[in-house]
């Protein structure tokens, strides 16, 4: 039974974010070259890395001390808005697991909504505002309902990143309202969300492939 | 990197800067201490993740205001996107809530802000206010830039977007955002330290600036649009609670329509002077100033400041009507006058204003063409309701061009009854009768000042007829009875014909009463009554005349300084006054001097706006504060006195030592001669106390005058403009009458020594003298006309009543009927009874009119 996630299965979901991030990062530099600054994912990969280079160094032993590493690295390496918001996110959910080494399905579901809540707190993004939030909010709903229902850990993260990916998908003809890409108002429609586009990579770094 | 350690900086507020870029951060630090070279203030700059890579980096920031940090706390700028957000993190992460506590976020633009709030923090400024500065700091600049006609892009984005919050709500009110509403979201927001801007969302329109007024309307949010707030600042948050709890309560108007029915009023219209009036609607129009009649113009400076002093009287002004509005109709009804207020200080219209006059324009014509602006915009809505709410903008523009041409405020439109709000002393001291058949107000009392003047110069008028009358179209028939109320829109031909034939015997009436007007008053048993006239102008005074009055027994001076720049000088005076006592005809002109108070301020002599004028410095109180005014009066009446028979009496005493130093001045005034011979020096009784006290006061006094307009209000404290008390304010209130006897009680039982015996001398009280010998006592108010106060009156020792020049056959006529002694008992058990109204009616059984 792989019901539980240990430490080391929490570390591994963040090198291969990491690894997918660094995958894409022209393909969502592109995606906010079209409505933003195009350095997300610069930003972001360099964030990443060194995050990864953190946990390198560190070996943090508790989903809170590798949470809280990859976090406080994101905010101080990121530079542009996704270093607070993804730092936040990643701050709750280490706040929100606390010391423990095994999380649950339901822990894990509990903690990404306390991370959702941070980036609503920081961000004041909404649904349908063109933002994180659009991808974020809907795969931790599938995560939630998942839990409630009793689905095997697996089943529950393919359906998050369903429900990740269709969110991110949905961002395209959205008009910004947050962001610098709110300063291009009716002409950020018919793009992608880049920030929505890296939230669905977090999540499928943590889906296992179809069994 | 704190850029300043230095110790004297620990008790001034810290600033940090965060910048997507380090040289950016850098480069603003060094504008901002050009500033404060000699104070040093503590800048940490949080920015860049390094020297060249832009981002922001919220553990730097933590850090940068760990190095700034006091007591006084910290004070932290940003530029856009991340940096704020990072900063918001920022403060996530500080351990220590003290520290956390005493950070301001600053939604203020990076650069203008921070040099504002470095030269703020150096002058020792708390970190609130330094953050208030900071938030001001774009005012300066937007205000310079935003040109009028710029609607949709002029209004400053004052921070990243990512700074705001968002909410929406839909407008539910019957006529949209309309002025009223529009009035009361623009206060709210204006008193919270937030940018809030707004969108029609449903119509495309905006954003515009929530706290301007002449913006929000060009939203034109109808009934259903959704509209959309963007707030931004330190409460940016109470900004969209404040704002969306108001939008519930649908801005506090009823959601069936802001246009109350028409005339509605609690007391339907009042009757305020006699007589019958038929004609056409006529409304006041205010002059609009074309450029080529605007005066002279000064510098920019000058022209800056009249348009600063025009705001501060109109919004007095303005304030004033509200408050009869909201008493007598309702705080409803008085919200269209916050809508005026919120114009008088609109932002927008005003940075046009100063841009105009920055460019050469007269204070008249920049305002005239701001607000044409302004005007042009409302009247181009698409919702007919909102696009008659330009009226409102021409209201308030028309009394900004008349305070700053300090012409007469408005002209009516053509001869016919005058249909207005209400009227200021000013405008009504201005109605020409050629032309005002009529007077109709929405507001006001009988007593008002304008229902005086209005009686005076034999106007029929109505007031307290409710708004509804406003909306009576120009040019509509109507008919009214300033004696018992009635007003009739569009009078039947009967109706019209019944009206005729009642104006027909009046006027009978009053032809046979002139026609012995010019016979002294005796009463049956041969008692001559003094029946004098109340003048306020030239042209009274030979009314006076021409309707036999004994003399003027008031001349109400302050006419002469009101509505000009400058007060009359020696000579403009002395010409009026020999032009009065001219126009009498050799009969005796009693001068008051100036009278003025907080209820009826000079533009030259500023006065602080007071809570309670009536209460406040005016009068003698106001005159011997300033007395350079009262002493040139003085000696204009001095002058006056040399050619013709004149008594000069001084307003609003309460005390015997104003008179000692009004006549002190008196004779500093008359000069080296002395006191003219034959000048008269008397006192208003107005205040409860000096009628009381009166006996201190006699040896001073050559005759005593009662106002019992305000001894009225006074003694019953009801303001008489206040028709909600209207009926308490009663100056035959046995209270009242009390004190007009103890007054003429005393009066009887003095020699007049004032003129004969040096100043500061004093007679024993209690010594008897012959009644024929006394001070004696006139009344001066209302009541002396009022055919039910008048046997009252004498039956108490009033031995003349000066009253408005129309009046003076009627109260003849009046006297001719009484017997004094009928009149003593009658005011004998008069005293004893409850109220005014009991008064009325004893008076009304026994002597009726």
């Amino acid at each position: 039974m792989n019901d539980t996630v240990s430490t080391a299965a929490l570390d591994e979901w963040m090198r291969t974010f990491a690894r997918l991030v660094a995958e894409n990062k022209e393909a969502l530099t592109d995606l906010d070259a079209a409505i933003g600054d195009g350095d997300h994912g610069e930003n972001m990969d360099r964030g990443m890395r060194a995050a990864v280079q953190a946990l390198d160094d560190t070996r943090p032993s508790t989903a809170s001390a590798l949470f809280n590493k990859v976090g406080m690295t994101l905010i101080s390496t990121v530079g542009g808005a996704s270093g607070p918001l993804f730092g936040t996110l990643f701050l709750r959910i280490g706040a929100a697991l606390g010391d423990t080494s095994e999380v649950s399905l339901s822990q894990l579901a509990t903690a990404l909504h306390a991370g959702l809540d941070g980036i609503v707190a920081r961000g004041k993004a909404e649904a349908g505002d063109k933002t994180i939030y659009d991808a974020l909010a809907p795969a931790v709903q599938a995560l939630e309902t998942a839990a409630t229902d009793g689905a095997h850990t697996a089943d529950a993260l393919r359906a998050a990143l369903a429900a990740a990916e269709n969110g991110r998908d949905a961002t395209t003809p959205m008009l910004a309202r947050k962001g610098r890409a709110s300063y291009l108002g009716e002409r950020s429609v018919g793009h992608q969300d880049p920030g929505a586009t890296s939230i669905a990579l977090l999540i499928a770094a943590a889906t296992p492939a179809p069994a | 990197m704190a850029t300043s350690r230095d110790d004297s900086a620990g008790s001034l507020v810290g600033l940090v800067v965060v910048s997507h870029s380090w040289a950016l951060a850098r480069a603003a630090v060094a504008l901002a201490s050009e500033m404060v070279h000699d104070r040093p203030v503590r800048m940490a700059v949080a920015a860049g993740l390094d020297e060249v890579t832009l981002g922001t980096d919220a553990v730097r920031i933590k850090q940068a205001i760990d190095e700034v940090d006091s007591p006084a706390g910290v004070v932290v700028l940003m530029d856009l996107g991340s940096a704020v957000l990072s900063a918001e993190l920022a403060l996530d992460l500080l351990e220590d809530p003290d520290v956390r506590d005493r950070v301001v976020l600053s939604a203020a633009p990076l650069v203008e802000g921070l040099v504002v709030a470095a030269v703020a923090a150096a002058g020792g400024a708390g970190r609130k206010e330094v953050a208030a500065e900071a938030h001001n700091a774009l005012m300066g600049k937007a205000a310079h830039l935003s040109g009028p006609a710029d609607t949709s892009s002029a209004s400053p984005n004052y921070a990243g977007p990512d700074a705001e919050l968002l909410a929406t709500f839909t407008v539910a009110n019957a006529h949209g955002l309309h002025a009223r509403p529009a009035a009361r979201l623009v206060g709210e927001v204006r008193g919270l330290d937030a940018q809030v801007r707004l969108r029609n969302v449903t119509s495309g329109a905006g954003p515009v600036p929530a706290a301007s007024l002449s913006r929000v309307a060009t939203l034109a949010a109808l009934r259903g649009h959704e509209v959309e707030i963007l707030a931004s600042g330190p409460q940016a948050s109470e900004a969209i609670d404040h704002l969306l709890a108001l939008a519930d309560r649908h801005f506090d108007e009823p959601l069936d329509g802001a246009p109350s029915p028409l005339v509605a009023s609690h007391t339907g219209p009042l009757p305020a002077s006699p007589g019958i009036a038929i004609g056409r609607v006529r409304k006041l129009s205010f002059a609009s100033p074309a450029a080529d009649r605007a005066a002279p113009t000064g510098d920019p400076v000058t022209e800056w400041r009249r348009v600063v002093e025009a705001m501060a009287d109109v919004r007095r002004e303005i304030e004033r009507i509200r408050s009869v509005a909201a008493r007598e109709v309702g705080p409803q009804e008085a919200r269209i006058f916050d809508a005026h207020l919120m114009l008088l200080g609109d932002a927008e219209v005003l940075a046009d204003v100063r841009q105009r006059v920055n460019a050469g324009a007269a204070a008249a014509t920049a305002w005239a063409a701001a607000l044409a602006v302004v005007e042009k915009q409302w009247s181009d809505l698409p919702d007919p309701y909102l696009r008659a709410r330009a009226e409102d903008v021409r209201a308030v523009g028309a009394q900004m061009l008349a305070a700053l041409s300090g012409a007469p405020s408005a002209t009516m439109t053509g001869s016919g009854i005058l249909v207005a709000n209400e009227l200021t002393p000013a405008q009504a001291a201005e109605l020409d009768r050629d032309t005002v058949h009529g007077i109709v107000l929405a507001y006001g009392s009988p007593s008002s000042h304008a229902a005086i003047l209005a009686r005076s110069r034999g106007i029929p008028a109505l007031v307290a007829a409710g708004a509804g009358v406003l909306r009576l179209a120009e040019g509509t028939s109507i008919v009214i009875d300033g004696s018992t109320g009635e007003l009739v829109i569009d009078p039947p031909a009967a109706t019209l014909t019944r009206f005729q034939q009642r104006a027909a015997e009046l006027a009978q009436h009053e032809t046979e009463q002139r026609a012995v007007a010019g016979e002294p008053a005796l009463t049956l048993d041969g008692t001559h009554i003094e029946v004098a006239a109340n003048v306020g102008s030239f042209g009274d005074a030979h009314e006076a005349a021409a309707c036999g009055a004994d003399g003027a027994g008031l001349v109400r001076t302050e006419f002469l300084f009101l509505n000009r720049d400058r007060a009359p000088d020696i000579q403009e005076q002395v010409a009026e006054y020999v032009g009065i006592a001219d126009a009498l005809g050799g009969r005796r002109s009693t001068l008051r001097t100036l009278d003025v108070g907080g209820d009826k301020p000079l533009t030259y002599l500023p006065m602080p706006v007071e809570e309670n004028p009536f209460l406040g410095q005016r009068g003698i109180r106001l005159q011997l504060d300033r007395p350079e005014l009262l002493l040139d009066q003085l000696v204009a009446i001095c002058q006056a006195a040399r050619k013709g028979p004149t008594s000069v009496m001084f307003p609003m005493l309460s005390t015997v030592g104003e008179l000692r130093e009004a006549r002190r001045l008196l004779i500093e005034a008359a000069g080296p001669g002395g006191l003219p011979e034959g000048l008269r020096v008397g006192m208003m009784v107005e205040v409860p106390a000096a009628a009381l006290k009166i006996a201190t006061f006699l040896p001073e006094l050559d005759f005593i005058s009662i106002g019992t307009n305000d001894l009225t209000q006074y003694t019953l404290a009801a303001e008489r403009g206040n028709a909600a008390v209207a009926g308490l304010s009663d100056a035959l209130d046995p209270g009242v009458l009390q004190l007009i006897r103890h007054v003429c009680q005393a009066a009887a039982s003095t020699v007049p020594v004032a003129s004969t015996v040096p100043v500061g001398s004093t007679v024993p009280v209690g010594s008897t003298v012959p009644v024929g010998s006394a001070v004696p006592v006139a009344v001066c108010g209302e009541a002396a006309a009022d055919q039910l106060a008048i046997p009252v009156l004498l039956g108490l020792g009033v031995r003349e009543l000066s009253v408005s020049p129309r009046a003076v056959p009627t109260v003849k006529a009046r006297v001719r009927g009484l017997d004094l002694a009928r009149c003593t008992s009658l005011a004998l058990a008069a005293l004893e009874l409850d109220d005014g109204a009991s008064v009325r009616q004893l008076v009304s059984s026994s002597l009726p009119a």
